[in-house]
């Protein structure tokens, strides 16, 4: 996620969302997809890519997908 | 490589280099944002201090003149999304339709290249048809306007620009992989990392050429890297290097595809441990030799290690470490070089002898050289010139003659029960030019509507090509004789032809007939409006006040009336 938003390690914690980090806009909230999709071989469906706006709901998501794999 | 360690690699080179940036701008009817890491990061690791911006997506004519004194200016123009959908609307349109379109965008290649002319140089993708038509036998519609608009490309494309196929990367990696239809459908962004990477392979020797950083020379072994078999111990009779032999048809093919390099100038030169009189013995006598002394430029033939003698052919040619390929089987002389030199390309030889001729290949790109220069511009300008006389077309001094030349009819609807459904639907598919991004349903205009406080205002776009619909709206609202701009958005596709200005302006026009004297308006900042945030700004609102997301503003209506614009015609509807 750091690499995505260009910003350190640190700043990102469990509160961290769309709105605490301002580079977490539209277009790199797709390279944080692509990445996630890429690291763990998974999918994610429309819906889910809306919802995961902030921190715990990429991990929740993310989880998700991959439990149901 | 992942697309994780590219955007992390690419932060990392970013930081560590320094002087003058070369800058790229990436123009196209699609997003396209993923490619800025990665081409950026394909040209840093070579040491090029690349950095990428996207113009608006969907507005290359006029994004080339914002962004024409970059260094460079990528152009990614999607067939599919010329007009929306065009893919499956292409086989319903009548011929005439197709004419037309084609005529339209033949314009704007036009104009693209007229308005970057000056531009250092420019990389524009050919269109395809691969993404969508890979199934079908038959050509369709969709095809016919392909090959037509690639043809104009190539007939119209000036010494500054390069064109690029991309069906070679479809066909390398294929189309499944080169394309997210769900991204496509979720946000008009197509392409694939792989896909971008792939690309961003294509141009890079494009822009090392550029920058002075194509390699120059070629420098070979020559024991199983120009013959098979080892001339010291196998003999002048038992190396091969034929086609009439099944051990030497592959080196046969390498003497050649190394004698086409040094016919196009790039320096050619030995560095082997031998005997010299051996391995000069066999280039002067042996009669399956391809390669000839003639085409070596320099030689160093003897017991010395590779590092060395590299080192010594550097000097001598007068060339730098860095612009040399040396190429040899040996897994301990390649490693030695890369250990030693590590600026030297190092190829190896693959072990599998077959896939020698492919492998070479991939890498002829690293000598790719650009011979076109500035200096050839009068020339290309003459040649564009007389392509528009030829089509008969007029030419534009500006981008303002271009619009004018477009014929635009915008039809003004206020209060209008009839446009209920598209006018609900913009406001809650429009996200870029936006200004406050209100949603509203169907049942929410229709009150507005009848609300004798509230206007809901409307416009349709026509050009002299065709008719692009209702595609703007705006809500104000009354209270006595002040009024506030509540939404004020219009669709992408009629950006750039100072259409919102003239909205605005009709509105103005219209409130000043009901008396209203003073008008607010408000942006609100979201992660897809930047575009627009200073819009009430450039009309001659006055910013009463800014917090971190919201800016509010207040306009006397008299001030901010004019009367430019008038080569848009208006309609007024009932």
């Amino acid at each position: 996620m750091a690499s995505v938003f260009e910003i350190p390690v640190e700043d990102i914690n469990d509160d961290s969302s769309t709105n605490s980090i301002e580079n977490w806009d539209s277009l790199r909230h797709m390279n944080l997809i692509t990445v996630l999709e890429e690291e763990f071989g998974i999918r994610f469906n429309d819906e889910q890519i809306i919802e995961m706006l902030n921190f715990e709901q990429v991990i929740n998501n993310t989880n998700k997908v991959l439990n149901d794999k | 490589m992942k697309f994780s360690d590219i955007l992390k690699n690419n932060i990392e080179l970013g930081n560590a280099l320094t002087g003058n940036e070369f800058k790229i701008a990436v123009l196209s009817n699609v997003i396209t944002n993923q490619i800025n890491p990665i081409l950026e990061y394909y040209l840093r690791k070579e040491a090029v201090f690349a950095k990428c911006e996207s113009g608006n997506y969907d507005n290359i004519v006029q994004e080339a003149q914002k962004y024409k004194e970059k260094d460079l200016i990528l152009i990614v123009w999607e067939l599919s999304n010329l007009i929306d959908g065009l893919q499956y609307r292409a086989d319903l349109l009548s011929e005439k339709e197709i004419d037309d379109l084609i005529i339209r965008f033949k314009n704007e290649i036009n104009h693209v290249f007229l308005e970057l002319k000056n531009t250092s140089s420019i990389i524009v993708t050919k269109f395809s048809t691969m993404i969508f038509n890979h199934h079908l036998i038959k050509k369709n519609n969709f095809d016919k306007i392909c090959d037509e608009l690639n043809e104009y490309l190539v007939k119209s494309t000036p010494t500054n620009c390069l064109l690029i196929d991309v069906d070679k990367i479809f066909s390398k990696i294929s189309v499944l992989k080169s394309v997210d239809f769900r991204n496509y459908y979720s946000s008009k962004s197509l392409y694939t990392v792989d896909f971008y990477c792939e690309l961003s392979k294509i141009i890079s020797p494009f822009i090392f050429s550029i920058k002075g950083k194509a390699k120059k020379a070629l420098i070979l072994d020559c024991d199983n890297t120009l013959w098979k078999g080892i001339v010291g111990e196998d003999g002048p009779e038992g190396i091969k290097m034929s086609s009439k032999d099944s051990n030497g048809v592959v080196f046969e093919e390498i003497q050649y595809l190394i004698k086409s390099l040094s016919r196009k100038g790039v320096i050619i030169g030995i560095n082997s441990k031998n005997n010299a009189d051996d391995v000069l013995d066999i280039f002067n006598n042996h009669k399956e030799m391809s390669l000839l002394t003639s085409d070596l430029s320099i030689q160093k033939i003897n017991w010395k290690d590779k590092v060395t003698n590299l080192q010594d052919i550097s000097n001598e040619l007068n060339i730098g470490i860095d612009s040399i390929v040396f190429m040899d089987d040996s897994d301990f002389e390649i490693n030695m070089v890369e250990q030693y030199l590590p600026n030297v390309k190092s190829i190896q030889v693959p072990k599998h002898i077959y896939l020698y001729p492919d492998y070479f290949r991939q890498n002829i790109n690293l000598f790719f050289n650009n011979t076109l220069l500035k200096e050839d511009f009068n020339r290309q300008q003459m040649y564009q010139e007389q392509v528009l006389r030829d089509e008969n077309k007029s030419q534009f001094e500006n981008i303002e003659d271009y619009i004018k030349s477009l014929q635009l009819n915008m039809s003004f609807y206020i209060d209008n029960s009839k446009i209920v459904s598209r006018i609900a639907q913009l406001t809650q598919k429009t996200n870029q030019f936006n200004l406050t991004t209100i949603r509203y349903t169907e049942n929410d205009i229709r009150a507005l509507i009848e609300d004798s406080n509230s206007l809901v205002y409307a416009f349709g776009l026509k050009d002299k090509y065709g008719d692009f619909g209702i595609t703007g709206v705006s809500i104000v609202k009354l209270f006595r004789n002040k009024a506030k701009i509540d939404s004020f958005l219009m669709s992408c596709r009629v950006l750039g032809r100072n259409i919102e200005n003239k909205f605005l302006q009709l509105i103005l026009e219209h409130l000043k007939s009901l008396k209203i004297v003073e008008v607010n308006a408000t942006y609100i900042k979201t992660q897809k409006n930047i575009q627009v945030e200073n819009f009430f700004n450039q009309i001659g609102f006055v910013e009463i006040s800014n917090s971190n997301s919201t800016k509010n503003y207040k306009g006397i209506l008299k001030n901010l009336l004019n009367n430019d614009l008038k080569y848009i015609k208006v309609t007024y509807e009932k």
